[in-house]
Order: structure tokens, then sequence, then C-alpha cells
């Protein structure tokens, strides 16, 4: 009872935080001038919480010409999250299964040819994602005009929705990430001295891997992927706008506003933040009870 | 302490930057700040390849679309995308530094309230909050900038330094936190040192490796945020927009900054794909420059700690010791005579 107290404290803290951030451009553009428009602040604050709790009227000033347009964004606005949030979290999914699976094959491996593949690994997780979506964009271009077959598209026109292409491109940094770090939790879990009792008892390398060495690494992966989380998100962005997907942040991007970066962020913060507070409890519970092996 | 300069890594990544850092000036310094202009190539009298022009022997890197040479835009343009990312690194180590022992020695107690605050920052992407911020100060308004290019720099610089200021700080928080549970600063505190000693006899030596390991890092991630600003055509030291609503050029670079480069091109990505890439890949080879040079070093030094040499204690001085040393010879005598009785 008090864990979730706590939780619920965190929660709030986070969203105050939060919406204090979606005021800070009026800070800083009266900065420029070289005043402290605080009143102003607090009034564009008061108005971020009304507009949110009546986020169905919500509508975007849109100029076609000289003509300027209030268009409703509500019913348009959950297609884009979704969308966003389609892309997230397949990406994640593929990233962490990959990675896991890759770190199980490496693992089989001798001590000298990992060190190898963990340099190799560790010079591309530093190669920056917009090489990576360009090469990616470029590659699809270039089979196009030597085959004539349109592996995907490259950019979305429309309503239409694209995925695998750019779930691939999300994927590979944060896979490379989860790689390198489930490596070294499962490397270090390695040296216990429980796997060694496992070892002389005979059972076979890619059991103890399996039902031993995975099980305790997952929980300190986990606790730690938080950080790639973080890095996705910004990738997302990018991506959404190289691809020009119609999701969430391309949508805040084009009409940026604080408005629409709280609602962006929370679109985000909340299923994420609930996601790992679930795990993290699920995690710490099964700890305390020591049902980890 | 192994040198780091015996490592192969190390020098390679300091080879690459140097070139890009020493060439950037170099070249600017012989061929001026204006990069040479082709207009159309001729072949046999006849105008061949009008611009965007294709590498070639005598572009290496092609042409941009006024037929200005890309190689040259890049060298010019390196040190102001290197230098500015060494600045907002630096910058945010020099307030997180301080700010992180503090919270690791004197807010052990609240360091979990601290650490719940701040985790909350972890769900909103850096680009997207450094767009927010810099949109007012980068994106030149209807009437023209307000503020100088200097100024500009200035405030983008401390901006982007400050947003990660939290997480950086409490990174450093918990690695200090953990290093008190160690057993020799148990010891210093047995003994009554105080916490300003702690912090500079110990936690400082003892993670200075890892803060030259984490600048590394940081300067990354902030060349990356400079490319995502670029893509969002928010350039370093501001965007120039045209508002001519007949002929209005394209938002503009002030320098021939990366971001720039790489955000003002990529829409030619099918065309000319030299244009993106040039920069895309200048990005990717000196962020590779920098992981290799945080590699060798965390070689060279491979966990161990270099300590200065400690200082002769003042209040000691050599009469004293010789004094107590000549004691102790005495005593040792007396008790070698009594032990033969």
């Amino acid at each position: 009872m008090k864990d979730f107290l706590k939780w619920v404290i965190q929660f709030i803290v986070a969203l105050i935080s939060i919406l204090l951030i979606s005021g800070a451009p009026l800070l800083i553009a009266g900065f420029q001038k070289g005043e402290f428009l605080w009143r102003e602040y607090f009034e564009a604050l008061k108005f971020h919480v009304v507009t949110i709790m009546n986020i169905r009227e919500l509508s975007i000033e849109y100029s076609t010409g000289r003509v300027f347009k209030e268009v409703a964004v509500f019913p348009k606005i959950i297609e884009y999250m979704t969308y966003s949030l389609q892309l997230l979290f397949l990406a994640l999914g593929a990233a962490i299964l990959i990675a896991l699976l890759g770190t199980f094959i490496t693992m089989m491996f001798k001590e000298r040819a990992r060190s190898r593949v963990k340099l190799i690994f560790y010079f591309l997780e530093s190669l920056p994602d917009i090489l990576i979506i360009t090469l990616a964009q470029l590659m699809v271009v270039i089979i196009f005009q030597k085959t004539g077959f349109l592996v995907s598209k490259i950019a979305v026109m429309g309503d239409e929705r694209i995925y695998w292409l750019p779930v691939l491109c999300l994927m590979i940094l944060p896979m490379i990430q989860l790689y390198r770090l489930s490596m070294i939790t499962f490397e270090s879990e390695e040296r216990q001295s429980y796997v060694e009792l496992a070892k002389s008892l005979g059972f076979s390398k890619s059991f103890i891997l399996f039902m031993h060495i995975f099980r305790n690494a997952i929980i300190s992966v986990f606790f730690q992927s938080k950080k790639t989380m973080w890095f996705m998100l910004s990738n997302l962005f990018i991506l959404e706008l190289m691809f020009n997907i119609p999701g969430i942040m391309l949508f805040m991007y084009e009409n940026i506003s604080g408005l629409l970066f709280l609602i962006t962020v929370l679109s985000f913060f909340v299923p994420i933040f609930i996601l790992y507070s679930i795990g993290e409890w699920y995690f710490i519970r099964r700890l305390r009870r020591g049902e980890a092996v | 302490m192994k040198s780091v300069w015996r490592q192969p890594l190390f020098i390679l990544g300091f080879g690459i930057i140097s070139f890009f850092l020493v060439g950037s000036f170099l070249f600017e310094w012989i061929f001026g700040s204006i990069p040479k202009q082709t207009f159309f190539i001729e072949e046999n009298g006849r105008a061949v390849e009008a611009p965007p022009i294709s590498p070639y022997w005598n572009h290496p890197l092609g042409t941009d679309e006024f037929g200005y040479d890309m190689f040259a835009k890049i060298m010019i343009g390196a040190k102001y995308t290197i230098l500015g990312a060494m600045a907002v690194a630096a910058l945010r180590m020099f307030i997180a530094v301080p700010l992180g022992y503090v919270i690791g020695t004197y807010l052990q107690r609240q360091r979990s309230w601290i650490n719940g605050i701040i985790d909350p920052i972890h769900y909103v992407p850096m680009t997207i909050f450094a767009v927010l911020l810099l949109s007012p100060v980068l994106w030149m308004p209807m009437e023209g900038f307000t503020t100088t290019v200097f100024e500009r720099v200035v405030i983008q610089v401390v901006i982007m330094a400050v947003i990660t200021v939290p997480i950086v700080a409490s990174l450093i928080g918990n690695e200090a936190n953990l290093l008190y549970q160690q057993e020799y600063i148990l010891a210093a505190r047995t003994l009554g040192a105080s916490r300003r000693r702690i912090i500079i006899r110990h936690l400082v030596p003892q993670m200075r490796e890892k803060m030259a390991v984490l600048y590394g890092q940081q300067v990354v991630e902030s060349l990356i945020v400079f490319a995502h600003l670029g893509l969002l055509k928010l350039f370093l030291g501001g965007t120039l927009v045209s508002y001519d609503p007949m002929f209005a050029d394209p938002p503009k670079s002030i320098a021939y900054e990366w971001a720039g480069l790489f955000g003002n091109s990529f829409r030619y990505l099918q065309g000319a794909p030299w244009l993106p890439l040039a920069p895309a890949i200048s990005f990717a080879l000196v962020i590779l420059a920098i992981a290799a040079m945080i590699e060798g070093y965390t070689r060279a030094t491979n966990g161990q700690v270099n300590m200065k040499r400690r200082k002769k204690m003042k209040y000691v001085s050599e009469e004293v010791v010789e004094w107590n040393q000549q004691q102790l010879k005495e005593k040792l005598v007396l008790l070698e005579s009594n032990k033969n009785k």
C-alpha cells in the first residue's frame, strides 16, 4: 500500500514536471527580450490544463493561404497516437527478441571470439540514426532503380500506413544497445559461483544459460533498458520526419506549441510509465520472494 | 597507467578529430570562407552536367544545387559542429559533476526522492525537448533576429547543456554513492575525514576516468542532437528564413555547419545522394572517432587509478620524523638488551 502511494506521488510529480516544461518556451522567448514573463507563463500552464481536460474540443488553426481554418483535432489525434505507439512497441519488441537471441548465440562462443564480436558491436552502436535511415532509404531506391521491385515505400502519402521498413530502421540501434547491455550482464552473471556449480554437476551450457543465467540477468537488463527507451523516443521523432509518417510526433512538429508538446509527451509517458512500473513491481516482488533461481 | 598514446584505437580517433578540426581552420585560412563554385561541366565545348554535380576528381564530394563544392563546405563547417558539441558537453559536465558529488555526498538520504523526480525526464525525448526550447531562439521571426549570432550560439549551447544536467548529475550521484560503500572510504570516515575531504581526496581521483568516458559520451550525444535539429531546420547559430512570398529561398544555415548541410539536402536523397550522405558520413566518422578514443582510453587506464603523489604532510617536518626514528631505534636497542639479559 505504501509502495502504491509512493507510485501515485511519483506519477503526479512527473505529470507536474512535464507540465512545467511545456510552458518553458514562453520564458525563453521573454528572456531573449530581457523580460521575465512569469504571469504569462502561469496563464499558459492554466490554459494547458483546461484544454487537456476537454481535449475533445481542442482545435488547431490551419492557415491555407490567407484563410485561417479551425480544425478539430480530436478524432484524428488518436489515430496519430496509435500509429506512433504501434511503431514504437513493434520495434521495441523486435529489438528485445533479436538482442536476446543474439546474446544466446554469442554466449555459446569462446571468450576470444566474443571479445571481437563485442568490439564490432561497440562501433556499430555509435553510428548515428540519421545515417542508418538515410542508407536504408537509399538502398530501397537503388534496388528499385536496378530491379524495378519496390521493397517498401520510403515515404508515406496521405493516410496509408507503412510498417516494416520504419520498424526495421527504428529497431537497429536499440537492438545493438540492448545486445551489448545483455552481453555485459550475462557475462558478469556467468562468473557467479552457482554457474560453476551447475557446470560441475554436468548440466549443458545451453541449459544453464537458459534456465539460470537468463532468469537472473533479465532483471538487470530490464532495469537498465530505460535509457534505451529514452533513446528510442528521439529516434522515433526523426524517423517520423524522414519517412513522413503521420504519427503524433510529426503532427506536433508541424504545429509546434507547448500544448501539443504536452499532449505528445503524455501520450508516450503514460503507457510507458505504467508498463515500466508493472515490470518493476513484478521483478522486485520476484526478487523479494527469492523465486529467481 | 599505460600511456594512451600507445593505444592504436585512441590514436586513430584522435587523428580523425584533429584532421577535421585542424583541417577546418587551415582550409579556411588557405582557400577562404567561400567554397569554389562551378556552374557547369564542359566536355568538348558542350555543357554535360549542371549542379548538383556528382563526385569526380575535381570535386571529391560533388557540388550542391548551386554549384558550391561539398568538400569545401564540409571542411569549413567541421569546426563549428565539433567545437559546438564539445562546448555543450563541457558545460554540461561542468554543472553536473559538482552537483552529482553533492547529491552523492550530502543528500544521500534524499537520493531516492531525487531520483524519483529526475526519472520522468527519461520519457521526454531529448530532441523534442530541444526543439521545443530552441525554436523561439533559432527560427528567424518575420521581422528578423533581435539577437546576434554569438548570443544565439551561447543560448543554444547553454540550453542544450542544461536540459540533461539532471540526468547526468543523478548518474554521477549514484556512482559516487556506490563508492561510499567501499572500505577505504569507510576507513577515511572513521579516521575523521570531512565530507569535503572525501570528495577531493577520494571521489575525484577515483572517478576521473569515468568522468572522461562520460564526457566523450556527452559529446556524441550532443552531436546526434545537432544532427536531429539540423533535420528540423534548426541550425547552430540560428536559421535564416526567407519570408519572400514569391522567390523564397529555403531556410539557410548561417555557417556551413554539418547539421545545416544535412538538414537542407535531405530531400535530394534520391536525385543527388552525395548531398545528404557527405555530412551524414562525416557525423558518423567523428562519432566513431570519439568512440575509438573512449575505447582506447579505457584500455589504457584499465581500471587503475592514477593518484598524484601524496604531498608530504606539512605538519610533520623532517626533523620530527628523524627524531621519531631515533627514539624507535633506542627503544629497540633497549628491547634487545633486555632480551639478552
